[in-house]
């Protein structure tokens, strides 16, 4: 496979590297590797010449994305030839130009660097096939514009002027990718050799109008077209070579490249004759204008560049066979003669030091061999007969006279191509008028005098270009301009003529007026300046731009005010808002019905009533939860109708539960509130609150609804499974139990774990932690003076046998009735704390072990061990297995080895829930009330060691 | 039931990072002060051991292990690498920063090794039980990363608030994760898939489990509405933290997405389309104009991330393999980006400054011309300009979605990433066109400026080769 253009492409990348690297040797070596990379292209692509000029289009595919249909390709025809022509001729001219126009300081590498990375680039847009590719180089263009631009960084002008071209162009090349993937839709493909042949589809395809607009708004930024032209001007604080080659010759051609290659894909409907044209002539007149008013030499270039590009879409919007040769001619033609005069502008600016008009006069005398070419170049740029730019602006004319015969307004056009020309000829006027004579020269910073040698070289090229094809264009740009037509057209080109004189048509007749307008134009240049240096900064899209930047920076900073205030109560209400409003909408965006099939049970007075004190628990809490032991009772009250559910819905085993958690949970936080505050202080009422009471109600209410849909529904339960096998697998009626230490008896072993790790993580965390805690119940209210009440003391003393004797009881029927070791637990722990709390620390400790880490610790053994033991029977772990033991008062009783494992879980529970409890007791200094100082209690430190504490009697 | 400890075999490289975890925890104990750096190495390598068993136990066809509750399948296989890697590399960029701040204690590489065991099992569930456990684990160790920095009240503010916020996005998520086993009467994804096909969205509970789910969705990649905790996020936590939590956990939200949405509810795709339509174009918009008015770089890139979530978003909701493959490679792309372009950050606070201004990275191009380089590589990446990834990663997913016939969204789509990349061009101005205001070059250990170079020579040679990640993303869903 042939590889020729892939790697007459990559090269310049390559080489690129490469000269940056190499520039280290000196600037000869530089200019020699920069020279040699765009030969070595120049010559791959010369190579593939036969077969071109035979007809063919040479095409080379590699896999690259082949999943997604895309592949890396490359293709050689006749416009690809003479863009790549353009690119790498006028690239050699400006490598030689560059390294005498950039001062000994400025970093020659560099900028070669940058130069050829551009080439590499814009070879890349013009001889891709695949279209996604040839994005991917023309993004790679305006960002190593971006670098030419700003190549002078520390010069402010230059750094806006390569952030203005980027962004402009850049969010063009995004419009246009947009373009691209529509076209890549439509036809099936991005390869071109598709995409052209394919004319019909597209124009007849009702996405063509966005998809002409999106690939247009690429082109016009890129081509600089109004009004998207004002980056072009700012683009031109770059050197000037780099003007020359970007700005004049290659990146703005890009655009309309674009437009010749999608030409037969695209053109010949009402919008792309409109839309192309009508830009086209916009911008021609536009940039003509201000072109002559400009003080800068190169800002005249720059706009009068504008206006040329102008033209060129004008020819190709025109869509006739005969205006896209005219419009190719052009592109040719413009190229060197604008080349040409960058060059020579850059020769003056760097020969005076300056570039305002209105101080380099009369440079005749200094430079008169550059005053000669650069006489010659703007000819051209006026289109004076026997130079190349007469031809296709002859051309052009006769186009535009076509076209006011044709369409509706079409006068305009030729009446606006004259005043484009006379300006065009005013303006090449100034330019040879004002530098080279016009009396002296006034305050140079520098004594001019001719350029060296090589310098102008590049320039005598150009300009002999222009001579050569302006007087024998048959001979020379004729074969060229037709292999490139024939690509443009996707067929033979029309008959046409270059002849320097047809005959007298209207053409020339324009011509004629152009140049006499010109002239007229000129001479009366001076009160006009006047005018326009009052009025007509005015019309400035630059500002536009700027506005519109301004704009969007506004509008990002109040969208940020209202959204990004980082107040949490904010965010959790738009959360909270934004779910219901969802919520909202599926509930409406689905037809189906709120409720369920299922049948409703009947009311009963039980339910009624525990629904009614859940309510109004829920309420009471509500209004009270200022007043926060009350709010912790209600809530606690809250917890019990749950229970009470439980156990009318036939649940005992999780209303025992639910109560004996509901207890510990309720002792815990009261703990806990001991050291805050016992009040919440009140808010200002304000609308906000309302809003929120409004919102949340809402949320409740979705809630509601939500869970009223649900419980309506049957679904399946996973009870059955259970039931079924509870006995026969785990020799046990009490389903809970059994599914909790031997169905899942390993979830069970890590929750004891998670507790056993939470209850010493807690101890870690409170040890040695000491707060004063409240000294006062509320406002004036004193806690009582009696910690530790007779009466309470005396009777929990008498509680606490039969309260282990009832967790006993219901650790041993667990496996068969309601209980189980994780209730006898809470129970167990329940019982112990009402201990503390009735008789305090103090006594307490001097009669219970107050280490509770072995209990956790054997819990977890035993439990861990039952498991173990399955395995040494050979079953897999936890395996349990059960038999009947004859008691002899009891009767028969079950003995199953998951009760060990219970017995683990019961101990685990008591000892964390005790560790907990306790020392969230302990942190309060009122808890420590009745210990002597110095009596060291339980981890509070040094002192501690198993002797210090009293031996407890146990229980 | 007996236990099949082959079912082991693909859960190897999760074994393996909880073990890696718990290494370091006990080796932590034993440290001196100045011997933290062995924390580092053993996390690195283990990371390494990690990456390898992945590798070694990965490829071939799916796999449902643990009684349906796990499953490793391509997708996992190549999600769990790049999590692994990215947050490989945000291990590397961290350690200098929390050195030299004195964070650099076991607990970080411990809790940052749990949240990638949190996304490993996210990546890897199959059921609604392990994908909320997988969920939890990394949102949990995430909250307490941001207050990694105890003393610093923004931090324990960005704490807090992502803890409220994320605790009450998780309870929506598991809200709508109950409603659907209400209604399918299963936790496991294909038997709920199967049972949804069978109910359509008949089932008023259906859908409304369909709408928490997508909100819960919606806030773990913070999809406007549900971002407000991201900037907050970003800007109070230390830069490591961040780095982290703004890279990998995106990739895990991909598969946690995934395998809700389309695993999962794959027949409702007609539903939560809609729903991922709205989200993503208010993603978009939001994010990449609220970005322009950031002066706190970390709060720009954090807006940043929201926009690329709304990207993220339009594959998905493409619903063909396509889009998901697209989808897919741009989470990752994400990743990789945001690793590198908070790298920098980290690699740029020095003890006592924390860069976040984006005055910060002035001049950065004098001071380190290669770390300025790789900095707008990052930059152009994020803007979709080519021929960086970020650009193919956008327009595989433009194109996946221009393939399903929303081409007014794909314009939306490109119209907002125009205006995004005014900011990171910003950036970039400001990296090479600002005068620095502290002139001393950076100093960088080696470690992160290879990191920072891999990172960025990955982004620049994926957006060459895309095919290199592509297929792998596309064999995920064939």
């Amino acid at each position: 496979m042939s590889m020729t253009l892939t790697l007459a492409v990559l090269l310049p990348f390559l080489g690129a590297a490469g000269v940056a690297w190499g520039s280290r040797l000196g600037r000869p070596t530089a200019i020699l590797l920069a020279l040699l990379v765009v030969l070595m292209p120049a010559i791959l692509i010369l190579s593939l010449l036969d077969p071109l000029v035979a007809g063919e289009t040479h095409l080379e595919h590699f896999a690259w994305l082949p999943a997604a249909g895309l592949n890396i390709a490359f293709r050689l025809d006749g416009l690809g030839l003479l863009f790549a022509g353009l690119i790498l001729g006028i690239g050699a001219l400006v490598i030689l130009y560059a390294r005498y126009y950039l001062a000994a300081e400025d970093n020659l590498g560099r900028l070669y660097a940058y130069l050829l990375l551009f080439m590499g680039a814009m070879l890349g847009v013009v001889l891709s096939e695949n279209l996604i590719q040839m994005l991917m180089f023309w993004e790679l263009t305006s960002l190593s514009s971006f670098l030419l631009i700003g190549y002078w960084r520390q010069r402010e002008d230059a750094r806006t002027g390569a952030r203005m071209a980027l962004a402009v162009t850049g969010a063009g090349g995004l419009a246009l990718l947009g373009g691209i993937l529509l076209l890549g839709r439509m036809t099936g493909s991005y390869d071109l050799s598709i995409v052209l042949a394919s004319g019909d589809l597209i124009r007849a395809h009702p996405l063509y109008v966005p998809t002409l607009l999106l690939i247009l708004l690429g082109i016009f930024t890129k081509s600089a077209q109004f009004p998207f032209h004002f980056w072009l001007p700012h683009a031109m604080a770059a050197p000037t070579p780099v003007s020359s080659y970007l700005h004049s010759a290659t990146m703005v051609k890009a655009g309309v490249f674009l437009l010749a290659r999608l030409f037969p894909a695209l053109a010949g409907t009402w919008e792309w004759n409109h839309l192309v044209a009508g830009f086209g002539m916009l911008t021609l007149i536009t940039g003509a204008v201000i072109a002559l008013f400009q003080h800068d030499l190169k800002g005249l270039l720059a706009y009068s560049t504008i206006s040329h590009l102008g033209l060129i879409t004008v020819l190709f919007g025109i869509g006739t066979p005969l205006a896209a040769v005219a419009g190719i001619f052009h592109i040719i033609n413009h190229a060197t003669f604008k080349a040409g005069l960058f060059m020579a502008a850059g020769i003056i600016d760097h020969e005076t030091g300056t570039r305002d008009m209105r101080r380099i006069n009369g440079l005749w005398r200094a430079m008169p061999y550059t005053g000669t070419l650069a006489m010659v170049a703007a000819s051209a740029m006026a289109g004076v007969p026997l130079f190349n730019g007469f031809l296709s602006k002859e051309m052009f004319f006769g186009e535009a006279v076509g076209v006011a015969n044709a369409m509706a307004l079409g006068w305009l056009l030729p009446v606006a191509a004259t005043l484009a020309g006379a300006f065009a000829v005013a303006y090449s006027l100034r330019f040879v008028h004002d530098v080279f004579f016009n009396g002296e020269p006034v305050d140079l910073p520098r004594h001019p005098h001719e350029p060296p040698r090589w310098m102008r070289v590049p320039v005598e090229i150009l300009v002999v270009i222009c001579l050569l094809v302006g007087m024998l264009p048959a001979l020379t740009v004729e074969p060229i301009l037709h292999l490139a037509v024939s690509a443009v057209l996707q067929g033979p080109p029309p008959v046409h003529d270059l002849a320097i004189w047809h005959g007298f048509s209207p053409a020339v007749l324009m011509s004629i007026l152009a140049m006499s307008g010109g002239v007229i134009i000129y001479s009366v240049r001076k009160p006009i300046y006047g005018w326009w240096d009052t009025q007509g900064g005015r019309v400035d899209f630059r500002r536009a731009y700027e506005r519109l930047l301004q704009g969007l920076l506004t509008l990002a900073g109040r969208v940020t005010l209202w959204l990004d205030q980082g107040s949490m109560p904010r965010l959790l209400r738009l959360f909270v808002a934004v779910a219901l409003i969802l919520g909202l909408a599926g509930w409406w965006g689905s037809g189906s019905p709120l409720t369920g099939p299922l049948t409703l049970l009947p009311l009963d007075a039980v339910s009624l009533s525990t629904g009614l004190a859940l309510v109004l628990a829920a309420i009471a809490t509500l209004v009270w939860h200022r007043q926060r032991f009350t709010a912790l009772i209600l809530v606690g009250a809250v917890g019990l109708m749950v229970a009470l559910v439980f156990a009318k819905f036939s649940a005992p085993d999780l209303a025992l539960t639910q109560l004996s958690v509901e207890v510990v949970t309720v002792i815990l936080l009261l703990l806990a509130l001991f050291f805050l505050p016992q009040t919440t202080p009140e808010d200002p009422p304000s609308p906000r609150r309302w809003g929120d009471a409004v919102l949340a109600v809402l949320a409740g209410l979705g809630m509601s609804i939500l869970t009223w849909a649900i419980l309506t529904r049957p679904y399946e339960s996973i009870a059955g499974f259970f039931l079924e096998r509870s006995v026969p697998g785990g020799g046990g009626r009490n389903v809970v139990n059994v599914i909790l230490v031997d169905f899942r008896g390993f979830d069970t072993l890590g929750e004891i774990t998670v507790l056993a790790l939470a209850g010493l993580a807690i101890f870690a965390l409170l040890d040695k932690l000491r707060l004063s805690g409240q000294r006062v119940a509320g406002p004036a209210t004193a806690w009582h003076w009696d910690r530790h009440p007779l009466i309470v003391a005396s009777l929990v003393r008498l509680l606490l046998p039969l309260a282990l004797l009832v967790a006993v009881f219901i650790l041993m029927r667990g496996h068969n009735l309601p209980g189980g070791g994780f209730i006898a637990g809470l129970i167990t722990a329940i019982a112990l704390i009402m201990l503390y709390l009735a008789n305090g620390v103090a006594w307490t400790h001097a009669r219970l072990p107050d280490k509770t880490h072995p209990v956790i610790g054997a819990g977890l053994l035993l439990a861990t061990l039952t498991g173990l033991a399955s395995l040494l029977f050979g079953h897999p772990f936890l395996t349990s297995t059960f038999g009947h033991v004859h008691w002899p008062l009891v009767g028969e009783f079950e003995v199953a080895s998951a009760m060990l494992f219970d017995l683990g879980v019961w101990l685990v529970v008591v000892g964390s829930t005790l560790l907990i409890l306790i020392h969230l007791g302990l942190m309060s200094d009122a808890s420590r009330d009745g210990l002597a100082p110095g009596t060291p209690v339980r981890g509070s430190g040094a002192g501690r060691s198993a002797g210090d504490s009293p031996p407890g009697p146990g229980c | 039931m007996t236990f099949d400890y082959a079912h082991l075999l693909p859960i190897v490289p999760e074994i393996a990072v909880l073990v890696l975890a718990s290494i370091l925890l006990l080796v932590d104990l034993w440290l001196k002060d100045e011997d933290k750096g062995t924390n580092h190495l053993i996390a690195v390598f283990g990371l390494l051991v990690v990456i390898g068993l992945t590798g070694v136990v990965g490829g071939g066809e799916r796999e449902i292990v643990l009684s349906g509750s796990y499953i490793r399948d391509p997708m996992s296989d190549v999600l769990k690498i790049a999590v692994l890697v990215v947050s490989l590399l945000s291990f590397v960029y961290s350690r200098d920063y929390l050195r030299d701040r004195g964070l650099w204690v076991g607990e970080f590489y411990v809790l940052t090794l749990c949240a990638v065991l949190g996304m490993m099992v996210m990546i890897s569930a199959n059921s609604f039980l392990t994908l909320y456990l997988g969920l939890e684990l990394l949102a949990l160790s995430l909250y307490a990363l941001v207050a990694f920095e105890r003393d610093n009240p923004s931090g324990a503010e960005a704490a807090m608030k992502y803890f409220v916020l994320g605790a009450l996005g998780s309870g929506l998520l598991l809200y709508g994760l109950s409603m659907l086993y209400g209604a399918s009467g299963s936790l496991e994804l294909g038997a709920v898939a199967r049972a949804v096909a069978w109910q359509g969205a008949d089932n008023q509970v259906l859908v409304f489990g369909l709408v928490f789910v997508v909100i819960g969705i919606g806030f773990k990649f913070g999809a406007v509405p549900f971002h407000m905790w991201v900037p907050d996020t970003y800007q109070g936590a230390p830069n490591p933290v961040v780095l982290f939590l703004g890279s990998a956990p995106k990739i895990a939200a991909f598969a946690l997405a995934f395998r809700l949405l389309v695993d999962g509810l794959g027949q409702l795709h007609a539903d939560w389309q809609g729903m991922l339509v709205i989200l993503s174009v208010i993603s978009l918009a939001v994010g990449n104009i609220v970005a322009i008015a950031q002066t706190n770089i970390k709060r720009m890139l954090a807006y940043s991330t929201i926009s690329h979530v709304g990207f993220i978003f339009l594959g998905l909701l493409a619903g063909t393999t396509e889009g998901f493959a697209a989808a897919m490679f741009y989470a990752i792309v994400y990743a990789l980006m945001a690793a590198g372009g908070f790298g920098l950050l980290v690699m740029m606070s020095r003890q006592g400054h924390e860069v976040e201004r984006l005055e910060d990275l002035k001049g950065l191009n004098e001071r380190d011309s290669w770390q300025a380089a790789m900095m707008a590589l990052v930059m152009f990446s994020m803007a979709g300009v080519p021929p960086t990834v970020g650009f193919m990663a956008k327009l595989l997913v433009l194109d996946a979605v221009i393939s399903i016939g929303l081409w007014w969204l794909a314009l939306i789509a490109v119209f907002f990433s125009v205006i995004g990349a005014f900011y990171y061009l910003r950036v970039v101005k400001i990296i090479y066109f600002d005068k620095p205001e502290v002139i001393e070059p950076l100093v960088v250990g080696s470690g992160a400026r290879v990191a920072l170079s891999v990172t960025g020579l990955a982004i620049l040679l994926l957006g060459l080769f895309p095919a290199a990640l592509l297929t792998y993303c596309q064999a995920a869903f064939a």
